[in-house]
Order: structure tokens, then sequence, then C-alpha cells
């Protein structure tokens, strides 16, 4: 029998459901046990009462070990799992609020997925309403892996505004299986580089503000893959499919980048990672699941990505300017403080400070990480040893350094943090 | 003044036309028709598909606590020693006549060994502390 905290009395549920065992007998103390001493123990948990039952907490454990089991706890068999009606009618106003009080939604107001609005996001495809598109789990086993087809996701486009051009992009994330809202207490975020001639058909923004919400495409595909992720995949619900202990901001709408390719001194994102040397050991060319296929200028491709976030960089020091910023050097300062890290290290660079990287004589990325990566004779000496066992090895799954480039050059800002570059998924193919 | 009361009049078709714009375009936005507020409409559910579950058979709880082994198996959160203590003070006091056994293991896993023992000398576990 398990002892758990209270706290998770709905979540521990749900996992007991998904383990096959609903009807399992858990007993509950209220928390934290962390940090008392025994006799705080024996009066608050041995002497006290349950935190969900009421009843004297040892009586309570007894009768739980010794009980018969009822009828209801010997029923075994298939679970019925419903994911609701086909449909809901009534007013504007009702709709709205029944399907943010079902949590269907963002918490903000969504477009009515009616038949009509539906029937004209399926245009957008030629792919066939009912074929699976992916399999989608909130990040851990804690969840299980719902699945979820082309009309599910068309719904979930309509409700977040998409028009039926930005559907194969849509889709092709959807078939990524990654949510956008993971459940880890660590409150991951997760962003989409989008590279290829579709940023400018579907009128992504790579300009001022690419990364940020200023342009309607960005924002639409970014709200559908985070609305596919809560419905479709049945996560960032708070007490069994989220928990992020404080949160992440950039939940509130998955950050979709396209990269400023024609600004850039770098080849473009996704053509770079699929070309690079397989085990070059940094993560480029090893897409998880397998190598990405090889691609070329032009192509559509949206790599998806996870991890910490980013932050405003450090651009500038108070009095330090222009030749006193060595941005190759900054770069590398900031991955060593975060390495070993989860994610590695994750660059936006405006256009202005990659050519300053590339001026620096960095005419590559992979020189670039070559660079960066490369350990510091007196800090690696100076480093304490691995322990075994330890988790070092949580350093490997981000790799080095890898960036993208984006924005204006109306003045020298970038960003820096923990994004993992995943798989890198052919958007056509979902046109 | 005919040509005052005609430029009067264009004033106010003027007025109109503009006046009717917003009402117009926020129509448009709407899609083919804008839906009164109290009209009835359908949408579809957004959900996708859960996986089936099969539900396993319960073990049958024990008759009685007396002459069992009972095993406490401590999952190694913090401070959980202090509270398999306490546990172990009381089902010592109050049925002497079972046999507690201390067992320690990890937060998210068995090892096969500890498994194998629970399964042939335990006729009872308590596993703490699970969060």
């Amino acid at each position: 029998m398990p002892v758990l905290l209270s706290e998770f009395e709905e979540q521990e549920t749900e996992v007991a459901m998904l383990a096959g065992m609903p009807n399992v007998r858990i007993h509950y103390i209220r928390g934290p046990i962390w940090a008392k001493t025994n006799e705080q123990i024996k009066k608050q948990v041995i002497e006290g009462k349950s935190p969900v039952t009421g009843k004297p907490a040892m009586a309570e454990m007894v009768e739980m070990l010794t009980k018969p089991l009822t009828a209801e706890e010997k029923k075994t068999g298939e679970l019925r799992r419903d994911r609701g009606p086909a449909t809901y009618t009534g007013t504007a106003d009702e709709l709205q609020k029944l399907y943010l009080e079902k949590r269907y939604t963002d918490f903000m107001p969504i477009i009515l997925p009616t038949e009509e609005k539906v029937e004209d996001m399926l245009k957008g495809t030629s792919h066939a309403p009912d074929e699976v598109v992916g399999r989608m789990n909130p990040g851990s086993d804690a969840g299980d892996t719902w699945t979820y087809t082309v009309k599910d996701c068309a719904v979930n486009a309509v409700m977040a505004g998409a028009k039926p051009e930005y559907f194969p992009l849509i889709l092709a994330i959807a078939s990524g299986n990654q949510t956008s809202i993971n459940i880890s207490d660590n409150g991951f975020a997760s962003a989409a580089v989008v590279n290829g001639r579709i940023r400018d058909e579907i009128g992504l923004n790579y300009d001022v503000g690419a990364v940020g919400p200023y342009a309607h495409a960005n924002v639409a595909v970014g709200r559908a893959w985070n609305l596919i992720s809560i419905n479709g995949g049945n996560c960032g619900k708070i007490g069994t499919t989220y928990m992020g202990t404080v949160g992440n901001a950039q939940n509130a709408l998955a950050t979709i980048i396209a990269e400023n390719e024609e600004a850039s001194p770098f080849e473009p994102f996704a053509v770079r990672r699929s070309n690079s040397p397989a085990g070059s050991g940094y993560g480029f060319g090893n897409a998880p699941g397998g190598a990405s296929p090889k691609y070329k200028r032009g192509d559509n491709v949206v790599t998806l990505l996870s991890g910490w976030g980013v932050l405003s960089a450090a651009n500038w020091k108070v009095n330090a300017w222009q030749s006193l910023m060595d941005y190759p050097k900054i770069i590398k300062g900031i991955y060593e403080q975060q390495n070993p890290g989860l994610f590695g290290t994750f660059i936006i660079l405006s256009p202005p400070i990659a050519n300053f990287v590339k001026d620096a004589g960095f005419d590559t990325v992979e020189a670039l990480n070559k660079y960066v990566t490369q350990p510091d004779p007196a800090a690696k000496a100076a480093a304490p040893a691995a322990k075994p066992g330890g988790r070092g090895g949580f350093g490997m799954m981000g790799g080095g350094v890898d960036l993208i480039v984006t924005g204006a050059s109306n003045n020298n800002y970038w960003m820096a943090g923990g994004l993992r570059p995943g798989q890198a998924i052919d958007i056509d193919k979902w046109r | 003044m005919k040509r005052h009361l005609m430029m009067a009049a264009i004033g106010a078709l003027c007025i109109g036309l503009f006046c009717s714009l917003p009402a117009l375009n926020h129509a448009q936005a709407q899609g083919k028709r804008a839906v009164p507020a109290a009209e009835k409409i359908t949408v579809i559910n957004p959900m996708g598909t859960p996986p089936p579950i099969t539900a396993k058979a319960m073990a049958e709880p024990l008759s009685t606590l007396d002459g069992k082994t009972l095993y406490l198996v401590n999952t190694g959160f913090p401070n959980t020693e202090r509270l398999m203590e306490e546990y172990k003070k009381w089902f010592q006091a109050n049925y002497p006549k079972t046999t507690i056994v201390d067992q320690r293991t990890g937060m998210s896993n068995l090892t096969p060994a500890l498994k194998k023992e629970l399964q042939e000398k335990a006729d009872a576990v308590i596993f703490a502390l699970g969060h």
C-alpha cells in the first residue's frame, strides 16, 4: 500500500487508473514531511487524521490492509474512457463558457469550431480527416498517450484562429508527437523554428519582434500547438498532467520562430543541422528517433525545441561597447555557466550580432561550437571529478551550442537560454 | 438653397456609409454571416482519443495483521526514515504479534532483488513516501 502526500491525490488517482488500478487503496498524509522531527511526525501524522477521509490515520491504514475488497474493487476488464460527446450545442456565449469550464481552452476566448469552419480548415491539407497525425503524452509516464487525427487538429486550429494556409505547418508540428506544455516540475517551454519558403507564403514574421507575438501566423500556429497539446494530448491540466513548480510564462503561447535566412551569414538552421556529420557531438544531424532527412535551402522545415526557454542575454555592459564586445567569448561564458545542462545552450542572434560572430573568424556555426565547447584547461583542472552514478550524463542530452539568426538590424540584441533542438519535420508532406 | 440641401444630403450619405463600415467588417470577420447572440449553434469536441485501459485484479487484503510480516519500504524521499520509524513504533506497540521488516528502495523503481524478497516474504507492504 502506498503512502502519498494528499496534495497529489488528484494526480495519483489518475496515475493509478492509468496503471489499471483505479481502486487501489492509497493512504494519504498531509505534507510536507521533509524537515519535520520525529515528534512532529508522531503528533501530526501518526496521531492525526487522514486529510482526505477525516478518519484517524492509523486506524484507516489498518483498515486498508485488512478490509475485504468491495465489489467495485474486484472489477476487472476494460475501463470505459469517455472523451465526451462528438458535438455540443448552445449559444455562442454558452459554448465559450462550456469550453472554458471543460478546460478545452488556454483560458482565452476561442473561435468556436463549427462544422463549417472545420471543413474550411481541412481544405488546407490533402490528408484524410480521420488519418491519425500523432500520439502525445505530457512528457512522462505520469500521463497516458493520446492519439489525434487530422480533424482533431483542424478543430483545434480553428479554435486558435488559424487560417487554412497555416494548417500544413500545424499538422507538421503535431506529427512530432511533442507536447508544447510538458508536465515537468521544471516548467519547460517549447518552440519551433521554421525554415523555407513557407515563411513568406503564410506571413510568418522574421523581422522586428521575430520571437514575439507580432504576426498573426506566428501567434495562431503557436496557439494551435498549445490547444492540440491540451486537447489532443490531454496535457497542461494542473493536478494531473501539469506540475511546473513555478510555471513558465512561455507556455502562454508556444513560440514559433521563423529564421531570417536572408540576413544570416550562416546556412539555415534546418539545412545546417540535417547536413552535419552524424556523431559530430552536439546534436546536429542527430534528431531523436533517427537521422533527419538532408534538407536544402528553400525546403519547408519545422524544427521542434524544448527546454527552459530563452531570455535576453548579455547584450552589452555599461561602458563596454563595440570592440569590447567579444560575442564569441560572451557566448562561451554563457555556455560554460550552463554546462552541464539538460538542453545545451541555444542562442538567438539578430543579424548584426551574427555578423560580428562571423567577422570574429567563425564562418560556420560548427566552428563557433568547437570554440565554445573547447574546455578551458585551467577550468578543467579545477573542476571536481564526476561522481559515479551522478547526473553528469544529463549534460550530454543537450550537447553544445546551437543558434538561429532572426529579427531585425535596428540594434545589437540577442537572446540565450536552454532549448534543445529535436525533430526537423518536412512541412510539405502535410499539404 | 438647393445647393445647400444637396450638400447636406451628400454629407448625411457619407456619415451613414462611414458608420455602417464597422458593422459590415464585423459581420465579415465572423464568417459568411454574423451569428445572432441567442442563436444556437453546434460545435465539435476538440479532444483526442485516450488509450484503452484494462483494470487489473487487486490482491485480497489480509484477514488480520497478527502473525503476519509487514514490510516498511522507504522510497528514499527526504526524511522518510523518520516517518518509517514512527510507523514502526506504532505497529510494534499496537500489533506486537506482527513482524516488521525495514527495507529501502529508490524513488522510481524497485530492484529485482527487493521485488523477489517482497513476493516471497511479505504479507503486506507499506511504501512511503510518494510525491
